[in-house]
């Protein structure tokens, strides 16, 4: 549809003020990661980082923050990937059959989100205990399974419910058993909802930390809980170059992980963004 | 685009895919990380030790952990835990023979919370070894006592006292003051538009309760056994209302401010005096060191003022499964060395014996004469509850922000009966 | 096949019923009625076990006396019966938590939904390289780790050295200088509702903009030759054709608003009066770590579900119907 001009042009300068309203914390992250302490401490504050280095990042890049991004890597994909998996068979059964319970296990998944997780802790942690899967891998990944499970059940339900059984059933007549039939023909056309979860889930389970505080021993910290460490220590200023720097650290793995699927993910969310 | 799709795919799965290989080697938890596993053979045992914060420097501990396995040949792992996340680890993990570390270092006013229910074992049969009567300082052991047994020790203490600018001073010729009016006399004076005279953050009330011991009020006195708070009383109104006096006429620093960084506006020239602990006096910038002298708040009458005592208690766990370790552990603490490289780093030794090796600079004196007179909080298992709750943060930063110092005195004692039984 | 592909998402989210079984053979028929259940045990395992079992055990918890002794086991829980409910609506504190929780869901879900679906609707409107720039950078946003963010926006905002105060006094509002954005409850309220919109509009309008690309646009040429202004074309043809995806994004905003956390309890660590800001996050966490009162914590964590559910019924219920 044509806009006319004038319009347009207001249009275009709103967009340009979202864009810096939404860029201007990241940009001020990167920013202050390559200031001195001197800089960021001045009354003026320093909009472009010349004369900065990387001294930040020298002083944040330690072990322990090898290890915990490890921690986080390791939790975060067993996390993603056995979601994914679970939530996708669920979603087939919701999806393409119709059974007792059906709606009931809809209407569970809607419910479980929810549950307040900061009441939850102490039971959870008691769980573990008696599993003794307390400060493991997979005693965590455990519980960031169940925390993102009902909105990737509900998300790839929907996906699920937008292919075309007729599909599947072209692809049967041509020949192809049931099963093959899906993973030809139905699978494929699922690829950007998996995404749109999968990022979902990689996100919810990156960001937690309450959990990650008392499930794991101190020695095993995830990136947020070594991120907040550098605000909190007791008895230093600030470093607030070095804060950022390790924020940047931390987000960069996720921007990582987004620019991987982003393809995938703006057609799953953006589905026909080019008609405009 | 098909091929796109499985490229996609194959990135994700094989995203997964190294996770999954990696964790075949991590499922089992690093063995640093659990504790009192290795109970049973005689070489393999260790002990967990948790340190809060980053306060031990590191010299310490590689000392430690060294002297631990010559002289017991067990390992001795040392973690550090943010303060922030030391009472929801202990928590869930103090019960529990496999998770709880076997020696844990506490902040002096949480001792009581976990002392009061039993989750520490009883020290009292040992304390010839940890100290004896040289342990100290007094209100340290009291907060980890119940019922005259002591189960958590001292650790380390540093008493707060003021640093100020020499310069400044004399600039404005005015003399070092020797009692609390001319302290308050003098802040105010220094202020001027750019400075504050006494830079006094609004939620820092672990230097601002100095006011209030100093003119004999209290946080709150146990009758019986109901603890009453006691920040309305006539003396804590009157002490409170100087301190007003301070927040509004002698201090720039942000009313929502912590104790944190104090130094930071000092070393830039924004104040005149500052109160902290001891270690503060490493983040001074070097460009002032010459013009930077120390002094105990000075009390009413001269002499110095009762002030606010920071520190840690430190203790082992009853549900260790190494009670033996965990106590040598605690006796190298106890030991010559130890103590004396603790006060050789400007933290105040738990023995006595070995005070006098903080230094004989000012101030190593300011430090020693502040806690002569140290005060701690009130030692109910109650006072976690109070600094989760930050009651005494909140009510200081309403006084600081110009809040009616009856009424809010009122309030806050409200809540510290309500916390504190 | 591009068009297909480009269809489903959003398809999906309109709720679309599955299709009746075809008939099959009587043996392989079994098999299928079984296959349903099969492929719902994973969840159902997974739910029962670490949601489930939990949950159950909090819901006895709340009946107790369960302290820190009962929680390392030197005392027994003792029963008190609705005791801890008692106190809970007993307590002046405890409704003022709750007020507030609601109205601070209400205000950020409510902004959030605007805010989000204007982006997307000026996501439609503009350039073609600013819709570019703004994807990618709503994108940036979203991948914001919630600690990083809140680092980030802590020091933004901070006392001493923040932009914020910086730009504040530069155009001309000295009171700005040295101002602490924390302390007020309000102005906390503040910053912490441009802080979870900032972080939530992204996937909003990202969901609302797929939405948005899939209303037709002869109808809206032809509605526009019919003399409908903007306004009434979008209140007729394009809400009706976006409101399914606007329902269950909303639904969402509406309860993770409601138990937001995070941001909360790091402002409150950053500066902020933590009894005057609690929201039912942050409340009961406190009550189970700073008090150690897991028994009252477990109560007050019930009862957070059972309001979430009472604020959301309308919304499951419409929900629900379409599922069938």
């Amino acid at each position: 549809m044509r806009e006319r001009p004038l319009r347009r042009t207001v249009l275009n300068v709103v967009g340009v003020l979202v864009c810096l309203t939404w860029v201007f914390p990241v940009y001020w992250m990167v920013n202050t990661a390559f200031l001195s302490a001197d800089q960021v401490r001045s009354a003026t504050p320093t909009f472009v980082p010349f004369g900065g280095d990387l001294s930040a990042f020298g002083r944040v890049f330690d072990e322990s923050f090898v290890a915990s991004m490890r921690l986080s890597l390791i939790v975060t994909g067993l996390t993603v990937l056995v979601a994914l998996v679970f939530a996708f068979l669920a979603a087939l059964a919701v999806s393409r059959f119709r059974f007792r319970g059906r709606k009931a296990m809809v209407l569970t998944v809607l419910i479980v989100q929810m549950i307040p997780a900061e009441g939850l802790f102490i039971s959870q942690y008691r769980m573990l205990e008696g599993w003794s899967l307390l400060n493991s891998i997979a005693g965590l990944s455990l519980l960031y399974v169940a925390m993102v499970l009902p909105f990737t059940v509900w998300m790839l339900r929907g996906f699920v419910d937008g292919i075309p059984v007729d599909l599947e059933h072209a692809a049967m007549i041509d020949g192809c058993g049931r099963t093959k039939a899906f993973f030809v023909v139905t699978f494929p056309l699922l690829a950007p909802g998996l995404v749109a979860s999968g990022v979902y889930a990689f996100l919810q389970a990156w960001n937690e930390f309450t959990l990650a505080t008392v499930v794991m021993a101190p020695g095993n910290r995830t990136v947020p809980l070594w991120l907040r460490g550098l605000t909190t220590q007791s008895n230093a200023a600030i470093d607030w170059p070095g804060v950022m720097a390790g924020a940047l650290l931390v987000a960069l793995p996720v921007i990582v992980f987004f620019i991987i699927v982003q393809n995938k993910m703006t057609s799953g969310l953006v589905a026909g963004a080019v008609k405009g | 685009m098909k091929i796109r799709q499985v490229a996609v795919l194959g990135a994700v799965a094989a995203l997964a895919l190294t996770a999954c290989s990696s964790e075949g080697s991590t499922t089992t938890p690093d063995p640093s990380a659990t504790s009192g596993t290795g109970t049973a053979t005689g070489d393999a045992r260790e002990i967990t030790m948790w340190l809060a914060g980053e306060d031990t420097p590191e010299e310490l501990r590689t000392w430690l952990t060294d002297e631990f396995a010559t002289t017991t040949g067990a390992t001795l792992n040392i973690e550090t835990v943010e303060w922030g996340e030391l009472l929801p680890r202990l928590q869930t993990s103090i019960g529990n023979p496999d998770q709880t570390p076997d020696v844990v270092e506490i902040g002096n006013t949480q001792s009581p919370t976990f002392t009061t229910i039993g989750a520490f074992t009883d020290l009292t049969p040992h304390l010839a070894d940890l100290g004896g009567d040289k342990l100290g300082p007094e209100g340290f052991v009291e907060a980890g006592s119940v019922d005259g047994s002591v189960y958590a020790v001292p650790y380390y203490w540093g008493s707060r006292y003021v640093f100020y600018r020499t310069d400044v001073f004399e600039d404005a010729g005015i003399e070092v003051p020797t009692t609390l009016d001319e302290f308050n006399a003098a802040a105010k004076e220094l202020t001027t538009d750019e400075q504050s005279g006494f830079w006094l953050p609004g939620q820092d009330w672990r230097n601002g309760i100095s006011w209030v011991f100093a003119h004999g009020g209290d946080i709150a006195v146990q009758e019986g056994d109901q603890w009453v708070g006691q920040l309305s009383s006539p003396e804590s109104i009157e002490a409170l209302t100087e301190l007003q006096d301070l927040y509004t006429n002698a201090s720039k620093a942000p009313k929502d401010g912590e104790d944190a960084e104090p130094w930071t506006a000092f070393n830039n020239g924004d104040a005149a005096m500052f109160m902290a602990p001891g270690w503060a006096r490493w983040s001074i910038s070097e460009d002032l060191t010459e013009n930077v002298g120390a002094m105990a708040l000075p009390g009413t009458d001269g002499g110095a003022a009762p002030v606010f005592a920071g520190g840690s208690n430190i203790a082992i766990s009853a549900a260790s499964p190494d009670q033996d370790l965990a106590l040598e552990a605690l006796k190298l603490i106890a030991s010559e060395d130890y103590q004396t490289m603790l006060a050789k780093n400007g933290l105040g030794p738990s023995n006595s014996d070995y005070n006098d090796l903080i230094g004989d600079d000012e101030f190593a004196e300011a430090g020693r004469a502040a806690a002569s007179n140290a005060k701690l909080t009130p030692a109910s298992a109650g006072w976690a509850g109070v600094e989760t709750d930050r009651i005494m943060e909140e009510f200081f930063a309403k006084i600081a922000q110009g809040g009616d110092v009856a009424t809010e005195a009122a309030a806050v004692d409200a809540a510290l009966n309500d916390a504190l039984n | 096949m591009s068009d297909l592909l480009t269809k489903p998402p959003v398809r999906g989210w309109r709720l679309t019923p599955p299709p009746r079984p075809t008939a099959t053979s009587r043996g392989a028929r079994r098999g299928k009625a079984l296959a349903p259940y099969v492929l719902l045990t994973p969840v159902v395992v997974v739910f029962v076990l670490a949601l489930g079992y939990p949950l159950v055990r909090q819901l006895v918890m709340s009946f107790q006396e369960f302290g820190l002794a009962q929680q390392i086991g030197t005392k027994p829980p003792e029963w008190v019966g609705l005791d801890n409910y008692r106190e809970l609506l007993g307590d002046e504190g405890v409704w003022g938590v709750v007020l507030r929780s609601i109205a601070f869901c209400l205000v950020n879900a409510g902004l959030t939904m605007v805010v989000g679906m204007s982006v997307a609707v000026l996501m439609t409107k503009v350039a073609g390289w600013l819709r570019i720039a703004l994807q990618s950078i709503l994108l940036l946003a979203w991948a914001m780790p919630v600690i990083a963010a809140m680092t980030v926006w802590q020091w933004l905002f901070d006392t001493q050295y923040g932009v914020v105060n910086w730009l504040f006094v530069q155009l001309g509002f000295d009171q700005f200088a040295g101002h602490s954005w924390l302390l007020e409850p309000l102005s906390f309220y503040g910053v912490a509702t441009v802080i979870v919109t900032w972080m939530s509009v992204p996937f909003v309008a990202f969901s609302v903009f797929a939405a948005l690309t899939q209303v037709s646009e002869e109808v809206l040429e032809a509605a526009q030759l019919d003399g409908a202004g903007g306004w009434q074309r979008f209140r007729f043809i394009t809400l009706p054709t976006i409101m399914p995806v606007v329902y269950v994004v909303g639904l969402l905003q509406v309860v993770w608003d409601l138990r937001v956390f995070a941001q909360i309890y790091y402002l409150q660590g950053a500066g902020g009066l933590r009894s005057e800001t609690d929201l039912l996050g942050t409340f009961i966490y406190r009550l189970g770590i700073g008090n150690s009162d897991y028994g009252m914590a477990s109560a007050v964590a019930i009862f957070m579900l059972l309001l979430t559910l009472a604020l959301t019924v309308g919304y499951v219920r419409k929900l629900a119907k379409e599922v069938d």
